[in-house]
């Protein structure tokens, strides 16, 4: 008998937030005939409804389950991401974008910015973001798609800026399409198999149960099923990440100024502020360390920080950093909030719940047994992407020399994981970056934020130093040159946005 | 603000052979400025990458950079191409498959934080393994070296180069004494420690002293200036690669041949390196089979036997001393990783390329990635013994878990854990698998795709044109060689 003629896996998706309808449309999608897929969601409960900015790898995503970028951005109200401008953080006045993209290209073997420090030692450089074309695009509000070729005009990525409440409604109506049934209501106790232990079926307040052979716990930070029912233990990271709260205040955009292509993370005395700019509106929140600030002094700080006429009063969300040891146990995989939380500093959240789906689909129950090996793969690739996330988001708070308030005196001072402490002294030492090509961020990434925030290496490779600076010198200001013109022969991101009518969201 | 690190201004590497030299021309060109100094001590005649007579594409490119023209490999070392290995009999009775070579210059590579969902690395599940056109045209026995940066059928077409170890030393030598890389012959008397776990000096007999700021240890099996230094230590290999034995052959008449061999016999592997500069053949023998049995098996006259103890040095670079090729790791040649893994941490080392004043961190970062890429080795390796025959030949092998999990999730699951600093491709891995006779499973999204058949056909067309349109473009391989 073949794996085709079983019964499909009964998937029960708890959660109907961007986890959840991201899961059970990934899920049906993908694995037809495999899985027949119900979520059950609580309107009483709501979803957290932000989220706003993405990584490039979501693209991906709309585009394997065969969903049209236009479509998409006009449902979603959404604007291009070129990368994120960070402000503050190094020093208070100083600002750098860490873009989509790369910075030069390496020269006999030495790195790009190999040449640019030992230029910069000697004045002769620009920013570093002078030199990659992500960056430029950005400053400029321009934006139109990268190439397909290797020409210059490929050098960078895109993401999308959407409206959080808006994304989960679109996926659901495309895993309604996909044949994903829809149970409204609230779950009030789970049921537990006699043998084995595993989770049997759902019991909702109306007295309905829903039975299934696998279930995916997106029901956010309560986490139901892994974290509250299999009471998985918690990993906590707030002593490197101490931000658990955010106070989001949506605004109307300032009349007149340019939608930016980008996302703005500037810092603030116990936190830092996200500025995304939707096609409608301007998300807009402050998230920061309860020990450090209370939430009303929070909520008082968005609203005179804003730039936009407020559309609501600020609304507090709670949170704290870390993840649930394992994400996969017995038959629960946890995805989004229910596995664990990194703050929105690098918008990572949603990228993690997309390879989460990612891996479960490529380990997805064969005949519906779950093998121990696929779960302690799965546990491990989705370690691996947390972790290297972790240690990234950590290093925009350490490598500061901000000393006007104790929250940056915490940060600055804190003693880091040793797997990033081994980071930075590989780079402080000699300019280079620990090497990995799974998982998020890569050279270009880390090399953005040690410039950006000032960090720079004690020394640098000394072939940097062996060809004339003077040529060096002309070959930078070439690229620069260069990615002048392409920038220039880009389309501001608005007019990009209006001239593809198909783009543009219905005004509300 | 940054400074530039004092550079290395000198280094000498110890050993002459074929991986030696390479090294000072690669170093030498890094650092036009230093003295780059070549200790002329013989070869170990164990040294498997010094006497390796073919690598691995990564060593097309590797010449590319370091300005080894590959026109000169052809016309004066006897160079010649390979498309495919060939695998016979690993599998069950009758099974043989080939290896090809997949596309080696990632474009993605180039943005890799921009990489899509599904691209990068990460799976080649279900992916047919690329570049199988190799085979097509190793069948057909045709084959032209693409036009550089021109669309061609050929494109997507990868190969390895073999040569003569002489001829390509030779050339080597004379693209060194042009760069100036200074040849210092003479036999080591002794070692002069730093006093910080490096060396200090080298006395060579009848020639004085030789300070450097590095030493590269390309010395063989022997790793003379590693195995001298205080915190040398070895990881042996010998459980999870079971030969022990390798009898190596005369070489044989050469041949033009686009495919090499590795059959397995109930006396061990058969290798079979064709090329224009003789066909060499080796036999790795199993366990328990005697001198006799092992020499009808090779079916020519020997040249030489060797005792092989599988291993890597637990920390390649120690003090200030870099140890390369059999210096670093030494095992069996088997899939064409001996010089294929001394050519990558060349690679490395001239990527993290230290100043006169060795930082821990980087060393400790050269260690981590080289130890990756000689574990993938091994693995690689252990996957030969691991194979369905293979088994019955050199007994149950025990797994190292990295080995034993991919394996497991390609036979169950059809696919395959990304593996950081391995020296194959996903795909190249995948194929090796198949060619070995491992079975691929059937992943979730195979077992689910709607319309397979439709697709499958829709894919094979393309591959029928694709197949055709390279044979049409090809000429007899013997024609291209004698243009
Ligand atoms: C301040 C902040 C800013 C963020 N910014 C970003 C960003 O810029 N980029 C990014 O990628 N991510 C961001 N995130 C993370 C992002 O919001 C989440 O990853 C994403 O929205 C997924 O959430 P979720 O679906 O896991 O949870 P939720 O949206 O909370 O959904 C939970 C679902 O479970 C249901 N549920 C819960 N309990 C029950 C029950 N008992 N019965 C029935 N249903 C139940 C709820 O009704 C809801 O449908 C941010 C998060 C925060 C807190």
């Amino acid at each position: 008998m073949s794996i085709e003629q079983r019964q499909p896996v009964r998937v029960v998706v708890l959660g109907g937030g961007t986890a959840g309808w991201m899961s059970a449309a990934g899920i049906a999608a993908l694995l037809p005939g495999l899985a027949s897929v119900t979520l059950v969601e609580s309107e009483d409960i709501g979803i957290v409804g932000v989220g706003e900015a993405t990584l490039p790898h979501i693209r991906g995503y709309v585009e394997k389950l065969g969903i049209e970028e236009a479509a998409f951005m006009r449902a979603t109200h959404a604007t291009y991401k070129l990368g994120i401008d960070f402000r503050d953080f190094g020093r208070i006045g100083e600002s750098y974008i860490h873009p989509f993209g790369s910075f030069g290209e390496k020269v006999a073997e030495v790195a790009f910015h190999h040449y640019w420090l030992e230029l910069a030692r000697q004045g002769l450089a620009g920013p570093l973001g002078d030199y990659s074309l992500a960056v430029a695009a950005a400053r400029a509000n321009r934006f139109t798609p990268p190439a397909q070729d290797q020409s210059l005009a490929s050098t960078y990525g895109y993401a999308y800026q959407f409206d959080a409440t808006l994304f989960g409604p679109f996926m659901r109506e495309h895993g309604l399409k996909l044949g994903v049934e829809r149970i409204e209501g609230l779950v009030t106790s789970v049921e537990r198999e006699a043998a084995g232990g595993d989770v049997g079926a759902l019991a909702l307040e109306d007295g309905r149960r829903i039975e299934g052979d696998l279930f995916i716990d997106c029901s956010g930070f309560r986490s139901l099923l892994l974290g509250g029912e299999l009471a998985e233990p918690w990993e906590d990271w707030s002593r490197w990440l101490p931000c658990d709260r955010a106070a989001a205040m949506p605004c109307a955009h300032v009349p007149g100024a340019p939608l930016r292509p980008y996302t703005t993370a500037a810092a603030m005395p116990a936190g830092w502020r996200w500025q995304i700019p939707l096609q409608h509106r301007m998300g807009n929140g402050y998230v920061f360390a309860s020990g450090f600030l209370s939430e009303d002094e929070a909520c008082a700080a968005i609203r005179a920080s804003a730039e936009g006429e407020p559309l609501a009063d600020p609304r507090v969300l709670r949170f704290r950093a870390g993840r649930r040891r394992n994400s996969w146990q017995r038959n629960v995989v946890a995805v989004g909030l229910a596995s664990g939380f990194l703050e929105p500093l690098e918008s990572t959240s949603i990228y993690l719940a997309q390879m989460a789906i990612t891996y479960l689909i490529e380990l997805f129950p064969e005949a519906g047994r779950i093998d121990d090996r696929d779960r302690d793969e799965f546990n491990r690739l989705v370690d691996m992407e947390y972790d290297r996330v972790r240690d990234f988001l950590i290093l925009h708070y350490h490598a500061t020399t901000r000393d006007d308030s104790p929250f940056w005196d915490h940060v600055r001072t804190m003693e880091v994981p040793a797997s990033l402490a081994d980071k930075l002294e590989l780079w402080r030492r000699a300019g280079r970056i620990e090497k990995y090509s799974d998982g998020l961020f890569y050279d270009a990434s880390w090399i953005a934020v040690y410039v950006g925030q000032g960090l720079l290496p004690q020394r640098h490779d000394a072939r940097a130093a062996f060809a004339d600076p003077m040529r060096v010198k002309a070959a930078l200001d070439r690229l620069r040159q260069a990615i002048g013109e392409e920038v220039a022969a880009m389309p501001g991101h608005e007019a990009f946005l209006t001239s593809e009518t198909t783009r543009l969201a219905d005004p509300a | 603000m940054s400074a530039a690190r004092d550079p290395l201004q000198r280094v000498v590497v110890a050993g002459a052979g074929q991986l030696g030299v390479l090294a000072a021309i690669g170093l030498r060109r890094a650092l036009p400025g230093a003295e780059v100094v070549v200790l002329g001590l013989a070869p170990d005649p164990g040294a498997l990458a010094d006497r390796a007579a073919t690598a691995l594409p990564f060593t097309n490119r590797l010449h590319d950079r370091l300005g080894i023209a590959e026109n000169d490999i052809v016309t004066r070392a006897q160079g010649s191409h390979r498309l495919v290995t060939r695998y016979f009999g690993w599998g069950e009775e009758g099974q043989g498959g080939a290896m090809p070579y997949g596309a080696s210059i990632d474009p993605a590579l180039r943005t890799r934080f921009a990489q899509e969902w599904g691209g990068g690395p990460r799976n080649a599940a279900g992916q047919m393994p690329a570049g199988s056109l190799g085979e097509v045209l190793a069948d057909a026995g045709r084959f032209a070296v693409p036009p550089e940066g021109e669309p061609s059928p050929l494109a997507e077409v990868d190969y390895a180069l073999r040569w003569h170890p002489d001829g390509y030393r030779a050339l080597l030598i004379e693209t060194a004494r042009k760069l100036g890389v200074i040849h210092a012959p003479g036999e080591l008397a002794a070692i002069e420690p730093d006093g910080a776990g490096g060396i200090a000096a080298l006395s060579i007999a009848g020639a004085g002293r030789l300070p450097a700021d590095l030493f590269v240890d390309c010395t063989g099996p022997a790793a003379l200036l590693l195995t001298a230094l205080p915190g040398f230590a070895l990881e042996d290999w010998s459980v999870e690669l079971p030969l022990r034995r390798l009898i190596v052959a005369r070489p044989q008449q050469g041949m033009l041949a686009l495919e090499d061999r590795f059959s397995l016999l109930s006396e061990g592997w058969l290798g079979e390196v064709a090329g224009r500069a003789g066909l060499q053949i080796a036999l790795g023998v199993a366990p328990g089979v005697t001198e006799d049995a092992a020499l009808r098996a090779l079916g020519a006259p020997p040249l030489a036997g060797f005792q092989l103890e599988p291993g890597r040095a637990r920390a390649p670079w120690l003090g200030n001393v870099v140890a390369l090729g059999d210096a670093a790791a030494r095992f069996e040649p088997l899939a064409h990783l001996n010089l294929d893994l001394a050519h990558r941490q060349l690679d490395l080392l001239l990527e993290l390329l230290p100043g006169r004043a060795i930082e821990p961190p980087e060393r400790a970062e050269y260690n981590r990635r080289s130890a990756l890429t000689m574990d993938a080795v091994r693995d690689t390796l252990a996957a030969h013994y691991a194979a369905p025959a293979a088994q019955r030949v050199f007994g149950l092998p025990i797994l190292p878990p990295a080995l034993a999990g991919a394996l497991d999730q390609f036979a169950r699951r059809g696919r395959l854990p990304f593996r950081e600093e391995a020296p194959l491709l996903g795909q190249e891995f995948q194929a090796l698998l198949a060619a070995l006779g491992f079975t691929q499973g059937r992943g979730p999204q195979a077992v689910a795709a709607q319309g397979p058949a439709a697709s499958a056909a829709a894919e094979a067309l393309r591959f029928r044109r694709q197949a055709e349109a390279a044979l049409a473009f090809a000429p007899p391989y013997a024609e291209f060689m004698v243009r």
